[in-house]
């Protein structure tokens, strides 16, 4: 009886955090990159302007969750006429998609035992699965989550018409963010 | 038609460099001045491309055509005045030295601007220098000057040329034709060279 109720007591001490992983907040240091290839050379462009809510535990993966807002005008790739071209219609087309959304819908792990999070992802209106790998590292008073993945730009629609051309512009574009987290 | 060249004629694989070359230099400069005009489009940075890789075979056709020059024996010049003699081969000089510079300015331009450079869609070549906008729009002014100043030089070696075949009636042009032979009655004259 008297197990029985320590028992009850350590599961409501538990449950809460149980049911909730570590939320935290990304702080402005962070990146979220990509790399895309243009006549055979690969470039490297980045997000200016991201949002993610980021709810992590490595030990109750079932819990944690990712919520990442791109603002899809602020990419910069280092070219003036790519990064004019970009938000254009003919890419992003950010007059009328302005923003990219990717959720996670839940964790697994690889053969490896990598930690992949698997979601959906919005862009350019259109939404498709994807899944990043995870590098979740604690460092000193907070830690750092590596995220990587490999898309292809026409699954979403991102080079219409005679930019659909994957002999110029490669159709697989890396995706890496960089994001250093504190506790909320 | 021999491969080298002998007393009278350019042989064969002079000719090919020379036609070659011809075509290709002649076929991308005016191909250059109408892809200037292009819409901004992909098309348009694949023309450029095109125009890119056909300067890379000039330059490459130009050291495999320096090289076979060094091992071939050239034809000595056809007898006229000195100073026609002295102004061919400064035409010809400059003709070599805008062959080179023409891609190499073009190279260095692409290079300083950013582009990638990628041979006709096989490959890629390094860029002969970092992202620089001040060098970009130099070398970019120096290639199209550069082009100017070509097609008056060329101006020069194709009317000299013509006037040696249409006015003076000699060999001139003929040793360097395609299919050209020498005019008999005024070819020198070599023993068995009835060709």
């Amino acid at each position: 009886m008297k197990h029985l109720r320590l028992l009850g007591l350590a599961l409501c001490v538990a449950a809460p955090f149980a049911a909730h992983a570590a939320d935290y907040t990304v702080q402005p240091a962070s990146t979220l990159g990509f790399t895309g290839t243009f006549q055979g050379a690969t470039f490297d462009g980045s997000f200016k302007k991201f949002d993610a809510a980021i709810s992590y535990d490595p030990a109750n993966l079932a819990a944690s969750k990712f919520d990442v807002t791109v603002d899809v005008a602020s990419a910069a790739t280092g070219d003036a006429d790519r990064d004019q071209a970009l938000p254009g219609s003919d890419f992003f087309d950010a007059s009328k998609f302005p923003k990219a959304h990717f959720v996670t819908t839940g964790f697994s792990k690889d053969a490896a035992g990598n930690v992949v999070a698997n979601g959906n992802l919005t862009l350019h209106g259109i939404t498709k699965p994807v899944s990043l790998k995870v590098q979740f590292t604690p460092r000193a008073g907070g830690a750092s989550l590596v995220v990587m993945t490999q898309l292809k730009r026409l699954d979403f629609g991102v080079g219409s018409g005679e930019y659909k051309d994957t002999g110029t512009i490669a159709d697989d574009v890396k995706v890496n963010g960089n994001l250093l987290l504190l506790p909320k | 038609m021999p491969l080298r060249s002998d007393a009278t004629r350019w042989g064969s694989v002079a000719r090919f460099f020379h036609w070659v070359m011809a075509l290709a230099i002649l076929f991308n400069g005016f191909f250059a001045l109408w892809m200037d005009g292009l819409k901004p489009s992909l098309h348009k940075i694949n023309m450029f491309a095109l125009h890119k890789s056909i300067g890379l075979t000039v330059l490459a056709l130009f050291l495999l055509r320096l090289a076979w020059r060094m091992a071939d024996r050239r034809p000595p010049d056809e007898p006229g005045p000195r100073w026609q003699i002295w102004a061919a081969h400064t035409v010809h000089a400059l003709l070599y030295v805008l062959i080179v510079a023409m891609p190499l300015t073009g190279w260095l331009y692409n290079s300083a601007h950013g582009f990638p450079l990628q041979y006709f869609k096989l490959f890629n070549l390094p860029a002969l220098t970092a992202k620089n906008d001040g060098l970009s729009s130099l070398a970019g002014t120096v290639h199209e000057y550069l082009f100017w100043f070509l097609l008056l030089v060329l101006v020069a070696h194709a009317g000299a040329a013509l006037k040696h075949h249409l006015i003076d009636r000699d060999n001139v042009l003929r040793r360097m034709l395609p299919f050209g032979r020498p005019r008999p009655s005024v070819a020198p004259t070599h023993d068995g060279d009835s060709r």
